[in-house]
């Protein structure tokens, strides 16, 4: 039998993985955000504070941009370790430099206040600017690869620098009779590859090996105004239209005057 | 001789010697074993009724043989614990499997039982020899002085050990009750000298939500 390794305060490694599902961070009467309930340790004087905390309205102004998510975010403030983890995921931390990175919002697990966390313009994703370092859980390690790619939603983690994801659709649905009553009856089969997203132009998409999602966050509602994405119910173009399934060729319908 | 195969299945060599195991849990074996049920987990009539009153409730078996005896449970991991004479604090949920001579039993665990939702009692295992606990996804083992108390999530705990004095801590503030909560608001924290055991996961308690 190996005798098991232990930790205290001064082995424990600084801002670092203890192992493959759990991170450590080190504070110095510094803050780091972090998502509620993924503390599971900690050595020193720490105190957590939701984000609605008054003391921390400087730190928020520069740093927390996203109103959907206020609920799910606190600030650690004080001096000691602290252990992270999450479901049993596996953990990593990523650096920015003077970059920009986009995740799953359910995958963001801290990040260092000198970055700034922005909501994405895509549903359900956050955006971190800025200079820092940040914990990210994943199903099973994390893939890199370069665009152009197509990856399969329920795999992707995030994406860095990438200017223009987007939506792919496979073209041999739409096509011949067969196509069309397939994609209006779900008779034939399909392969469950039929959508994709899209990436092109110079950056880094970041992948999970599983396609297991992990468990959304309440993303909310969207403010309801004109010009941003997913506001509201409907545009009054499609006024209405009954709202599309995800893997819907939705003007096939109307084609079809349905 | 407990040792592990991979991190999910625990191995016991065994030469006649017997272990206690959660019931249910051989996956193999190779040789000549026999499994008993062990009725109030080898404790006597007064280990039962405390069992059943407490609600601690624990099926044991017991698997004496020669040969090797594979163990695992729901694919969680394992994690050995060596006893000198010392006891070992472990939700009975989290028990594996023990040496057939250490003693367990259950004692009072106050309200830290309770935040975990785990009820008020907890299993003590005792004496010398080895144990196997399991958690999700491999534990943290932490190391606590007179120097650096430890706080942890009710949710992440799993088992400890040595002469540690535990304590109960709340932040819960008015923001708790305006929906602005910080997610942490209930810690156990552990003072003296002792190991913790923490796994990278969080049962659901109520603390959790707060």
């Amino acid at each position: 039998m190996t005798a098991p390794v232990i930790f205290d305060p001064y082995s424990l490694p600084t801002d670092d993985n203890v192992n493959k599902y759990t991170f450590c961070v080190e504070l110095k009467s510094s803050q780091w955000f972090l998502q509620k309930g993924k503390m599971i340790a900690y050595y020193g004087q720490i105190e957590f504070n939701g984000v609605g905390h008054g003391r921390l309205d400087r730190l928020l102004r520069t740093s927390f941009h996203s109103p959907l998510h206020a609920g799910d975010w606190v600030v650690a403030d004080g001096s000691g370790k602290m252990l992270l983890a999450d479901r049993a995921f596996d953990v990593n931390s990523y650096d920015l430099d003077d970059g920009n990175l986009t995740i799953r919002s359910g995958n963001l697990l801290a990040y260092q206040p000198s970055l700034a966390l922005k909501q994405s313009i895509v549903p359900g994703f956050l955006t971190l600017i800025g200079t820092g370092k940040f914990v990210a859980a994943s199903n099973g390690p994390v893939v890199f690869m370069e665009p152009p790619i197509r990856v399969d939603p329920q795999a992707l983690v995030g994406w860095a620098d990438c200017p223009s994801p987007c939506h792919h659709y496979d073209h041999g649905y739409m096509t011949g009779v067969l196509g069309g009553i397939r994609s209006l009856t779900g008779l034939g089969g399909t392969s469950g590859e039929e959508h994709q997203f899209e990436f092109v132009g110079a950056g880094t998409v970041l992948l999970q090996s599983t396609e297991v999602l992990m468990a959304e966050q309440a993303t909310g509602q969207v403010a309801n105004e004109p010009g941003v994405p997913g506001g509201g119910q409907g545009g009054p173009g499609q006024a209405g239209a009954a709202p599309r399934l995800p893997g819907q060729l939705g003007d096939l319908q109307r084609r079809f005057g349905l | 001789m407990f040792r592990l195969q991979g991190s999910k299945v625990l191995a016991v060599d065994m030469t006649g010697d017997a272990v206690k195991a959660k019931n249910g849990s051989m996956v193999a074996y190779d040789g000549q074993m026999a499994f008993k049920k062990m009725t109030g987990g080898g404790e006597g009539l007064r280990g039962m009724v405390t069992r059943r009153l407490t609600g601690e409730q624990m099926t044991v078996m017991e698997v004496k043989g020669h040969g090797t005896c594979y163990f695992a449970d729901r694919a969680s991991e394992i994690n050995l614990v060596s006893l000198n004479g010392d006891k070992l604090y472990v939700e009975s949920s989290n028990l594996l499997a023990t040496d057939a001579g250490l003693r367990t039993g259950t004692t009072f665990t106050g309200l830290r039982g309770a935040s975990q939702g785990n009820g008020l009692f907890t299993t003590t295992v005792e004496g010398q020899g080895q144990a196997a606990i399991m958690s999700d996804g491999p534990a943290v083992v932490l190391r606590v002085g007179a120097q650096y108390p430890l706080s942890v999530d009710p949710g992440a705990y799993i088992a400890h050990q040595g002469n540690l004095r535990q304590s109960f801590q709340s932040g819960v503030t008015f923001r708790t009750f305006l929906g602005e909560g910080s997610g942490e608001a209930f810690q156990i924290r552990f003072e003296g000298e002792g190991l913790v055991y923490v796994q990278p996961s969080e049962r659901n308690t109520i603390g959790g939500d707060v």
